[in-house]
């Protein structure tokens, strides 16, 4: 079954709030939790797969039921807490070395932002499918590592049959990254899908859906 | 197979949101983690300095002018990085072009990821469980909760963003809007039409 995060193709009858779009926070707090994020991610103690684990980590029930920042925040504090900045009753040993953290100072916040973390490497890793390729992804979506890891392969599309369309060459591999396994780059490609070959009921037999997808989610297709 | 022990934590905090970035705030600040004028500078590049207007820029330089449109498409991230405009969630960009056959959607169903440089935050909806959900699997009825309809000649196009690339619209120019500036052409171009959840239209007041 898909994880609560994983939410391409879920049966949901919702029609889309496009009221108060334009609001980007609710909340004060929810500000606090935005910009405490954004800094503590400075920190160099995590990366950006390790955070959207702690976040697709939480208890399903409160993923489904938090707002957005409420989710932010709890993967905040799971993530200070594992680096033993929030303590857990049973540990009684200090492992937080304050001298690994970088605190985010307000001179280094433009440079910082303008920077972002580019994921693609110059490291050339194996290629092994070509524009224009029939490719089947991988029938199983889990991570292949890690028991219950962080992926990037949606559920929705394994085990189906698309096309390449473009490569991205190689990009940092989520599901190594998250869980501080090293980057692992690997070949990213864009495939795109018919819809009628994904969804049992589809609006459009013209219409597709494209999806990045690293080359170990990726086989030839036979 | 190896198992990674993340731990709940936040269970131990107080369950109101409000209550609880309280009590994590004042961890931090104790332990001297967190400098308040790098947060009040994080909030301010996003709520005042960074949104849809600069991806509309774009857009219009990209109606206006042939040669940057061609630039943009096949070199974006040298063409946005000398515009300035890379940065953080926008450090790979694609930029996918809506024609007479082909109408494009741009969606995250694994969490929402999003042009920040060019969109600055974004919106509400496309962070809800339903956009996430359905954009996917009945494009043209989501597109209809936007009052966004589509001719049967035209091909909807979803792009899931599951890797670093950020994906911008450059939509179909209104043929109303043709001759105008490429001034006058940024405040036809809305945040939604980048998104593909809606399209380009005339400034209020016209």
């Amino acid at each position: 079954m898909a994880k609560a995060h994983d939410m391409g193709g879920r049966f949901d009858t919702r029609r889309i709030d496009i009221t108060s779009s334009d609001v980007k926070f609710k909340a004060d707090w929810e500000k606090e939790v935005f910009a405490l994020t954004l800094a503590l991610g400075f920190s160099s103690l995590w990366n950006l797969d390790r955070s959207r684990y702690a976040r697709e980590s939480l208890e399903p029930k409160d993923y489904l039921q938090f707002g957005y920042y409420e989710k932010w925040l709890a993967g905040l504090i799971n993530l200070l807490g594992e680096n033993g900045i929030i303590k857990d009753r049973t540990e009684s040993e200090d492992k937080f070395k304050k001298s690994s953290f970088r605190v985010l100072e307000a001179k280094n916040v433009k440079k910082l932002l303008h920077m972002g973390g580019p994921t693609k490497r110059d490291s050339t890793t194996e290629k092994n499918f070509n524009l224009g390729e029939t490719v089947s992804v991988r029938a199983n979506n889990s991570n292949t590592k890690i028991e219950k890891g962080h992926t990037r392969l949606p559920d929705y599309v394994k085990g189906r049959t698309g096309k390449v369309i473009a490569y991205h060459g190689s990009h940092v591999f989520p599901d190594a990254n998250a869980h501080f396994l090293g980057e692992s780059p690997e070949a990213l490609y864009s495939i795109e899908f018919k819809s009628q070959d994904l969804w049992a009921k589809c609006e459009h037999v013209e219409d597709t859906v494209v999806v990045d997808l690293w080359e170990s989610y990726l086989e030839k297709f036979k | 197979m190896k198992k990674d022990n993340l731990k709940q934590f936040y269970k131990e905090f107080p369950s109101n949101p409000d209550a609880r970035v309280k009590a994590l705030k004042s961890i931090l600040e104790k332990e001297g983690l967190i400098d308040q004028k790098a947060l009040d500078e994080i909030l301010d590049t996003y709520q005042n300095k960074v949104g849809p207007l600069n991806g509309a820029k774009i857009v219009a330089k990209a109606w206006a002018n042939k040669k940057f449109k061609e630039d943009l498409i096949n070199n974006t991230d040298q063409v946005l990085k000398d515009m300035d405009l890379n940065g953080r969630q926008g450090e790979h960009v694609v930029v996918v072009e809506n024609t007479e056959t082909v109408h494009n959607l741009i969606v995250c169903t694994l969490c929402s990821c999003y042009p920040w440089p060019l969109l600055g935050l974004p919106p509400s909806w496309y962070k809800s469980d339903a956009y996430r959900s359905r954009a996917v699997r009945e494009p043209r009825e989501v597109l209809n909760d936007f009052n966004v309809k589509l001719p049967i000649s035209k091909k909807v196009k979803v792009w899931d963003s599951t890797s670093e690339i950020r994906y911008l619209v450059l939509p179909q120019q209104p043929p109303t809007s043709k001759g105008l500036s490429e001034n006058e052409l940024v405040s036809w171009v809305t945040r939604d039409s980048m998104i593909g959840t809606g399209f380009p239209k005339p400034p209020l007041g016209e």
